[in-house]
């Protein structure tokens, strides 16, 4: 991973990255894991545009902006949460000291706390730094088990250089009293933060969880380079949202994996608005019989950001179900990209699998992408995808303005409409209404 | 649906039906491989114009220089050096079936070829190995001005009009095939129909291959002027053989403003056959191209017809039906690009899969800038018969305006339980019940096909049912 244009050197941040894991007592094996993943992203190199999942999305901007990138940049000192930046309090609302809370500044985690009732419960919510020292009995077959150590360059990098990330462990038959919220926070530019956090319900265990990316805007570019795995054992359910909201300078790439046990459900919003350019691969793998996934999530692009997402149903075991419904919006010269694919698996009998995008497109030089794929390898099975682009419907519009309401405010409320059955889904009311603002400035 | 497996289906009545072979007696045959000095060597056979000539010694440049594709699947078995690439069968092409040496006459009456002409069609062209054997058009056709020629005879007869059209639909730059087929094109069809003319039968072609190791590189160039209308079917078979054969076609339509053109394909070559074929349509000003497009037969077939549609009005309709059965993947599909304002498009795809078969749909719906108020739906249903067999559907769209309307639809399913009941609770054999949803399910696009087509598709489907459930 040297491309000539750059000065930037994958063995020098590895030997970095490497000695500063070795001072903050990371296991060997977890060590060693750094030092394989940056042998493959030495081999690997930037992701090639002849890569199916490449072709639509051009990282090549950052590529050239590496060596000006500081994977170590260190957090400011924090000492309690007033420290934080006023837009990470403010949405945190009321609720600090209320719920478990990690926040990753940069490229270290700088609070964890877990309320007093999911201590009580041995729930354990902490960065993944303190995990890999206390709980490492815990992540030792978890840390890179879903995210393939050389799926692609950057997911090998990111596995290289990891900095930061958060831990969040429900015991067997425990329902977590109140929520977690994870927050990524980016100050400025010239940062590379690379946060891979594991998520672990146990078996009948039930938890709510939300993972929110922030940033302030800055001119430069900035790259977050993330992963999160997610373990639902037997029976367990866990409600997760994954919200991201970087400012306009932020190139995101993340993978998000969740493994789904016998009888578990897994409920997934994810909404994508921030951010210049941004790739994120969201799968799963339903590996126990009757287990169930739901996934909405929404994308609402404007400017000139690009969106590429990368979805995969993957129905391993038979008897589950799983329903994804992705939706777009766009303006002004956004793009985006929805990529997804159901696999049904030889022997999964009995899948019931759904898959939908739908795309409204604002503005005539505004594009949007589908491409919903189906590869099943058994017969009993009932598979369906479907997908639309279109712009606003012109009789809605008419319905409303016909009824006094200015052009904008008709065209305001269809989009706010269309994206309003995922909204309703996102089990905190704060952020529910924090969205629906998001999408009113972004509609103008 | 039953466990067991089903052993009869379609593909083991095919060699008693068409997997027979005629004795080799070309009059001509190239080496094995490919080379510079092939190409030359066909172009010389035909005693062609050097610009065709040095078309085809550029096309192959581009061939050998283009990489196999990385997607879809697996080609690496392909030898293409133990291909013959030109397989002359006779030394002249007939105008009647009297003048067709006896050995292939028989085939192709044995294929029912003769009988076809005299109660369905306008028309035929029955291309054996590398050359048209046989053409034969209605004389009031003629005398309309119709042309129906082998695609050889087009480039010799009408070489001004040919050359206008030739490669300009796909050039051989396009794909690795299109390339390889512009450098040792042979045969296909040359199609012309003046302004106004419906020709109200359809005119047919008829490809067969019967030399081991044989390629076959039919070019088709159709052009259908301003307001008329044509239809016209082709059919494909080849004996089995234990080695594989390849036919790579390329075929480039024009339908001019007010045009319509249908194409229909019944692709029934035996299993050891690689079908990689381009196929492409421009339809300009409230034109019509419509594709029917049944892929049976082949080992390995990939192609997606497509429609460009170049002004206001055009639509393109693509309709297609794949079935794979043991070891046969389909990998087919259609593309519709949409470059003029209000523009439509529809593409039905239905594809089944049986006994380890891997049938598929892959297409495209793209929107280009301006072309606004287009409008697009597309439907893909598989059936998947047992569980060793596969389905793939990989649709994409691209859509670069913002007053359109897109639609997509996939569902991928078995044979209901419920509808087998409904059925058998009426008296119906299983078997029987699941050939009748089959029929049903395929339904839609069988009724497009000419009425002799429709019953021999039924036939083939209820065949291949034959034993798969109980």
């Amino acid at each position: 991973m040297t491309p000539a244009t750059t000065g930037f050197d994958i063995d020098t941040w590895a030997t970095t990255a490497l000695e500063r894991a070795a001072r903050r007592d990371e296991p060997a094996w977890a060590i060693a894991q750094r030092r394989a993943a940056s042998g493959n992203a030495r081999a690997l190199g930037f992701p090639g545009r002849e890569q199916e999942l490449w072709r639509r999305i051009d990282f090549r901007t950052l590529e050239q902006a590496f060596s000006s990138l500081d994977p170590f940049r260190e957090s400011p000192p924090t000492r309690n949460l007033d420290d934080l930046p006023p837009a990470l309090l403010e949405r945190l609302g009321s609720e600090a000291g209320r719920i478990g809370l990690v926040v990753q500044r940069n490229t270290g985690v700088v609070i964890e706390q877990t309320a007093p009732e999911l201590e009580r419960q041995g729930v354990i919510v902490c960065s993944l730094e303190r995990a890999l020292v206390r709980h490492a009995d815990k992540l030792r077959d978890r840390l890179g088990a879903l995210i393939a150590p050389d799926y692609d360059g950057y997911a090998a990098l990111g596995a290289a250089l990891r900095s930061g990330g958060a831990f969040v462990y429900v015991p067997d038959g425990v329902e977590a009293a109140v929520p977690i919220r994870l927050f990524h926070w980016l100050d400025g530019t010239g940062q590379l933060a690379a946060p891979r956090s594991v998520i672990v319900l146990g078996k009948n265990a039930r938890a709510t969880i939300v993972e929110e990316e922030m940033s302030d805007a800055a001119e430069d570019i900035a790259f977050h380079l993330g992963g999160t795995e997610v373990f639902l054992g037997d029976d367990a359910k866990l409600v997760y949202g994954t919200l991201q909201e970087w400012g306009g300078h932020v190139y995101h790439y993340s993978n998000q994996r969740a493994q789904i046990g016998r009888g578990a459900e897994l409920q997934w919003i994810q909404t994508i608005l921030g951010g210049r350019m941004v790739k994120t691969n969201s799968y799963f793998d339903l590996v126990g019989p009757g287990g169930q996934a739901f996934v909405h999530g929404f994308m609402f692009g404007d400017g000139r950001q690009q969106f590429h997402l990368h979805t995969l149903q993957r129905h391993l075991s038979d008897h589950c179900t799983s329903d994804l419904l992705i939706k777009g919006c766009l303006k002004d010269r956004a793009r985006s990209v929805y990529q997804g694919l159901i696999q049904v698996a030889e022997g999964a009998q009995r899948t019931d699998a759904y898959q939908a995008n739908r795309n409204l497109v604002l503005s005539d030089t505004a594009r949007a992408d589908s491409i919903p794929g189906l590869e099943i390898l058994a017969n009993d099975v009932r598979c369906t995808h479907g997908a639309t682009i279109g712009n606003v419907d012109p009789e809605q519009m008419y319905y409303l303005m016909a009824r006094g309401l200015p052009r904008n405010d008709a065209q305001r409320l269809i989009v706010e409409g269309f994206f309003a059955p995922v909204i309703d889904r996102i089990p905190l009311e704060g952020i529910r209404e924090h969205l629906r603002q998001v999408i009113q400035r972004k509609i103008g | 649906m039953s466990t067991e497996t089903p052993n009869l289906d379609l593909r083991d009545s095919y060699t008693e039906k068409y997997g027979f072979h005629d004795a080799e007696q070309s009059v001509f045959k190239s080496r094995r491989g490919l080379d510079r000095e092939i190409v030359a060597q066909i172009s010389d056979m035909k005693g062609e114009p050097a610009w065709m000539r040095d078309y085809r010694l550029k096309a192959l440049e581009i061939f050998e220089k283009k990489p196999m594709p990385t997607w879809g699947p697996d080609l690496s078995t392909i030898d293409f050096q133990n291909i013959y690439y030109y397989v002359k069968p006779t030394s002249e092409e007939s105008k009647s079936w009297d003048d067709v040496p006896a050995d292939m006459k028989r085939t192709f009456d044995k294929l029912g070829i003769p009988e076809a002409e005299q109660k369905f069609l306008s028309g035929v062209g029955a291309q054996y190995d590398s050359e048209v054997v046989y053409h034969k058009i209605q004389e009031k056709l003629e005398k309309l001005g119709v042309l129906f020629l082998s695609c050889d005879h087009g480039l010799k007869e009408h070489e001004a009009l040919f050359k206008q059209y030739f490669g300009t639909i796909i050039p051989s730059t396009d794909n690795k095939f299109a390339a390889l087929n512009s450098a040792v094109w042979s045969g296909g069809s040359f199609i012309y129909i003046p302004k106004g003319v419906h020709v109200d039968v359809p005119l047919q072609a008829y490809f067969r291959i019967n030399t081991k190791d044989m390629g076959q590189f039919e070019r088709t160039l159709i052009i259908v002027d301003e307001g008329a209308f044509v239809h016209y079917v082709e059919g494909c078979t080849a004996p089995t053989y234990s080695s594989d054969s390849l036919h790579s076609a390329v075929v480039e339509i024009i339908v001019k403003p007010g045009a319509r053109c249908r194409y229909t394909t019944i692709q029934n070559w035996s299993n050891n056959v690689y079908n990689l074929v381009t196929k492409r349509a421009v339809a300009y000003r409230d034109a019509t191209m419509e594709w029917v497009d049944g892929n049976l037969g082949s080992k390995i077939t990939q192609k997606y017809p497509s429609v460009y549609m170049m002004e206001p009005g055009a639509h393109g309709e693509i309709l297609s039906i794949a079935f794979a059965g043991k070891g046969q993947h389909q990998d087919a599909g259609g593309k519709v690009i949409h470059c003029a304002p209000n523009t439509s498009s529809k593409i039905i795809s239905k594809s089944i899969s049986k006994d380890g078969g891997r049938a598929g749909y892959r297409g495209l719906v793209k929107v280009q800038k301006g072309a606004v108020d287009s409008r697009s739906t597309v439907n893909c249903d598989a059936l998947i018969l047992d569980e060793r067999s596969r389905s793939d559907t990989y649709p994409y769209m691209e859509i670069e305006e913002d007053r359109v309307t897109i639609g997509h639809e996939a569902t991928v399913s078995k044979i209901g339980d419920e509808q087998l009941f409904y059925l058998q609770s009426r008296g119906i054999d299983k078997e029987e019940a699941a050939a009748m949803i089959v029929s049903g399910f395929i339904e839609p696009i069988v009724k497009e096909l000419p009425m002799e087509y429709a019953v021999e598709m039924n036939r083939l489907i209820q065949l291949q049912m034959e034993g798969s459930v109980g």
